[in-house]
């Protein structure tokens, strides 16, 4: 499957399209959306201004997508539609008729909800509990009724949920469709669903496609808020871009290219990444056979073994809970393995503390930036000498030389374009996009012989992304083993040089980059076959 | 090193004065319930504690303990660790080195070894709850606090049996040699060298440790974000018990200090919650060394003060232990205070 062309390279301008909203009766024009709103704006406390005089409108059965880069402000805008946040300023009309939602249940009752991006359900109660949780208006539990209702709204969508079951139990592919099913439960009318394919496999992403087409069949609006241009494109009836918390066009998808959005979707120009061919030398760290152990003491990954060449990216691709955290974790030291080996070149490396795994020059992006990767009560310049501050120049004779800390966190905020006002600031005052250049900068200088990044461009917008990209494939020239793991596909098949597929904590599949079966690749992800 | 007071530091300082401030209004309720004018009163708490220069004496000598203690809590305190066995750790630090002192007599090495040993003990008085913690993960809050009382009977039955005068008809050791006492710096005050040692020695260590040492910087991490610092490669289990027994070193050595330079015997009364006091002055310190270092001085100037306010006023002597408790409300509550301060626009940095 050739991959498409996902953004271009330059800015094509002189496009006349411009926001449909202009010109016309106005109290007609409300009449023909479903949902309109006009001069929203959100200042946060924190002084980001999120949305800034947002105009945007959703019309009654319309497959709709708000496309953008991460921080463009579409989540913000979506959660004050939904009433999970207030709007500063500005005007709200559902069905033509001027109104406020001061929270998720009035939203609910004026027929809108939302799918977000990090699932709201309790995973020890049951599908059916989950939605009498939100769906019962007495204060009596009506258990019964409401897996009726589950029962019969499941089935007119295909689905294959049991509402009795727990949702612990259920993947992810399917605790979205819980999800789906509590709104519809409740009879909105227009769902709002937040980045709903990150967490999906490609098929599963077809599964999903074929539901939204039919919630738009069955007469619901769907939003549908996304980072990704060609998923816009292939199923949403229109298509609205945000950009820097402002709403930039919105246009019919029929009538645009992929090309013509990205110019749209990001500002400036995005470099290509530079290839240097590498040849692959000998292996750097390899597992053998390796057991570990997940939270609940349940075997998570059962006789892994995997090979990291120096000069070579492995992407590891998988459905998030494989047993991915609980490899990552031992490769790293922070969680014992209970057999098998793992080796750097001839030393071992299982069961040794962190401090000895990062001495032996192994680096680690962690998933968990905010918990894992930064302690925000520090200064930037302490965070970034978080792995050596016992070794000269930071420290000398256990007393630590501020001055060497403040000098090279100045070279690393300018060479990684961290956007700091001094490193003495904390690191809680950065955003999250720079929290995650913070730990790219820290750990991926000098000259580290693994590194294991894990969701490494995660939440970070186009321009910082390559930027992390291109200094990852610098360091593959420079002779790094890199292990990728990500939940972004499009991520893993741009960078590795080869692809293993785990599956109920063994590696089940590989491919070589050049020769990827994306068929086979699900299905192996998910474990039929 | 030019100082350099950061918005971050200025708005810890004020956390402190709204607090102390909020305490002292609270306070004055208590004074005008009890028939007494609140500005009278702490006109002679303040004259109780520095109203001449023998006063100022007695008001730094009461503050040596609560100054160590409250030093090593600050360390402690920095990394999350909740020591609340000072007072035990104080009572087994002056016990042990009572013993080392009575023991040994006068020999020229008596007044360091005994000051070795009390160190040693209140460092294993708080290593035992630091490994319980560590390695079998019991909280340490529990532990501490209720060691304590077996720190304190125990004393007691020490004093009481073996190791009691044979002089005296009250349950106290004998009389400290002459070797083993601190000397006095000023004549006819109780300024003993302990004074000096806890300001000019214990203040820069403990700064030092903490704010420039890469232990320090561990502490702040381990304190900060357990999770990070493990990432970071830093030993968080050696971390917290180094925190727990540099803390019970302190305390250790304030409990003998108050026996060598204050009762030259060891009594079952020795401490009036020093080890409680120091929680008070490490949290509105905020666990900056300096910042505990001043809130030392104002807390033992309390301890002074109201016995002047008790004397004149004929108010109770409770009243330190009313300030203190208090004081740990508003400390606890001053980030919620500050913040409501900054909503409504009273306070603006």
């Amino acid at each position: 499957m050739p991959l498409p062309l996902i953004f271009s390279t330059g800015i094509e301008e002189g496009l006349s399209k411009e926001a449909s909203f202009s010109g016309g009766s106005e109290i007609d024009h409300f009449n023909d959306y479903a949902l309109y709103v006009r001069g929203i704006s959100k200042t946060f406390s924190n002084g980001v201004v999120a949305n800034n005089d947002v105009t945007f409108g959703i019309i009654k059965g319309e497959v709709h997508a708000l496309l953008g880069e991460n921080g463009a402000g579409k989540t913000t805008l979506m959660k004050m539609l939904s009433g999970c946040l207030k709007p500063d300023r500005g005007e709200i009309y559902v069905n033509g008729v001027k109104t406020r939602i001061s929270d998720p249940r009035k939203a609910v009752q004026l027929g809108i909800g939302m799918v977000h991006q990090h699932f709201t359900l309790i995973p020890t109660f049951t599908v059916a509990e989950n939605i009498a949780l939100v769906s019962s208006s007495s204060r009596k539990l009506e258990l019964k009724a409401v897996e009726e209702k589950v029962r019969y709204v499941s089935k007119s969508l295909n689905f294959d949920i049991d509402p009795n079951t727990r949702i612990e139990e259920l993947p992810v592919g399917a605790r979205q469709k819980v999800e789906i099913l509590r709104l519809l439960c409740q009879d909105v009318s227009i769902l709002i669903l937040d980045e709903p394919t990150s967490v999906l496999t490609p098929l599963e992403v077809e599964d999903f496609f074929r539901i939204i087409r039919q919630l738009k069949n069955d007469g619901k609006s769907v939003i549908i808020i996304t980072h990704k241009v060609k998923e816009a494109l292939s199923i949403s009836d229109r298509i609205t871009i945000m950009r820097g918390g402002k709403t930039i066009l919105t246009i019919p998808s029929s009538q645009t290219t992929a090309s013509e959005l990205a110019s749209y979707v990001v500002e400036g120009f995005i470099p290509s990444l530079k290839r240097v061919p590498t040849a692959r030398g000998e292996p750097t760290l390899s597992v053998k056979g390796l057991f570990i152990k997940g939270d609940r003491g349940e075997m998570a990954v059962k006789g892994l073994d995997l090979s990291v060449h120096s000069g070579e990216i492995v992407g590891l691709a998988g459905v998030t809970g494989n047993g991915q955290k609980e490899l990552v974790e031992a490769l790293t030291g922070l969680r014992k393995v209970e057999a098998g080996s793992i080796s750097l070149k001839t030393c071992d490396l299982a069961n040794k503390p962190p401090n000895f795994v990062i001495n032996s020059g192994i680096s680690y992006i962690p998933e968990d930036r905010m918990r894992r990767g930064v302690i925000l009560g520090m200064t930037i310049s302490e965070n970034l000498a978080l792995k050596r501050i016992d070794k000269e120049p930071y420290s000398k004779n256990m007393l630590i030389d501020k001055e060497a800390l403040d000098k090279s966190a100045k070279e690393l905020i300018s060479i990684f374009g961290i956007k700091a006002s001094d490193p003495c600031a904390t690191a809680g005052s950065l955003s999250g996009g720079n929290i995650q250049k913070l730990i790219v900068a820290r750990e991926l200088t000098n000259g580290p012989n693994i590194v294991i990044a894990e969701q490494p461009t995660a939440g970070l917008d186009v321009k910082a992304s390559e930027a992390v990209h291109q200094k990852l494939l610098d360091l593959k020239t420079k002779g790094a083993a890199i292990l990728l793991i990500s939940a972004d596909l499009d991520e893993i098949m741009k960078l590795s040089d080869r692809v293993l597929i785990v599956f109920g904590g063994k590696i089940v599949g590989e491919f070589s980059s050049d020769a990827l079966d994306m068929e086979k690749l699900s299905k192996l992800m998910l474990g039929s076959e | 090193m030019q100082l350099k007071i950061s918005k971050s530091t200025y708005r810890s300082i004020l956390k402190s004065l709204i607090s102390v401030a909020l305490a002292l209004v609270v306070t004055s309720v208590l004074f005008i319930l009890t028939g007494a004018n609140p500005v009278l009163a702490y006109y002679y708490m303040f004259v109780g504690a520095f109203g001449n220069f023998s006063l100022t004496v007695e008001t730094l000598v009461r503050m040596t303990p609560i100054l160590l203690v409250s030093l090593g809590l600050a360390v402690s305190f920095k990394c999350k660790v909740w020591n609340i066995g000072a007072e035990g750790q104080l009572y087994m630090g002056a016990m042990v080195g009572t013993i080392a002192a009575v023991s040994l007599g006068n020999t020229p090495v008596t007044l360091l070894i005994s000051i070795a040993l009390c160190i040693l003990a209140g460092m294993a008085w708080a290593g035992i709850p630091a490994l319980m913690k560590t390695h079998l993960g019991i909280n340490e809050v529990i532990t501490t606090f209720l060691m304590n009382y077996v720190a304190i009977y125990f004393v007691q039955w020490l004093i009481a049996f073996p190791f009691r005068s044979p002089d005296t008809l009250f349950p106290e050791s004998a009389q400290l040699p002459a070797a083993a006492i601190l000397p006095i710096l000023v004549p006819s005050t109780r300024l003993h060298l302990g004074v000096l040692i806890a300001i000019f020695l214990a203040i820069p260590l403990v700064y030092l440790l903490m704010m420039r040492s890469t232990f320090g910087y561990k502490l702040k991490a381990v304190g900060e974000n357990p999770e990070a610092a493990k990432y970071g490669g830093i030993n968080i289990k050696r971390t917290m018990l180094m925190a727990l027994v540099i803390s019970g070193a302190l305390a250790g050595l304030a409990g003998f200090f108050e026996v060598s330079g204050i009762q030259f015997r060891m009594r079952g009364s020795l401490s009036p919650g020093y080890g409680y006091t120091g929680i008070v002055v490490a949290l509105l310190g905020q666990n900056n060394p300096i910042g505990v270092a001043i809130s030392s001085i104002f807390i033992a100037a309390i301890y002074n003060g109201a016995f002047e306010v008790s004397r004149v006023l004929n108010q109770p002597q409770g009243i330190v232990d009313f300030i203190q408790g208090v004081l740990i409300i508003f400390v606890l509550s001053s980030e919620s205070i500050m913040r409501f301060l900054e909503k409504k626009g009273v306070i603006k940095l």
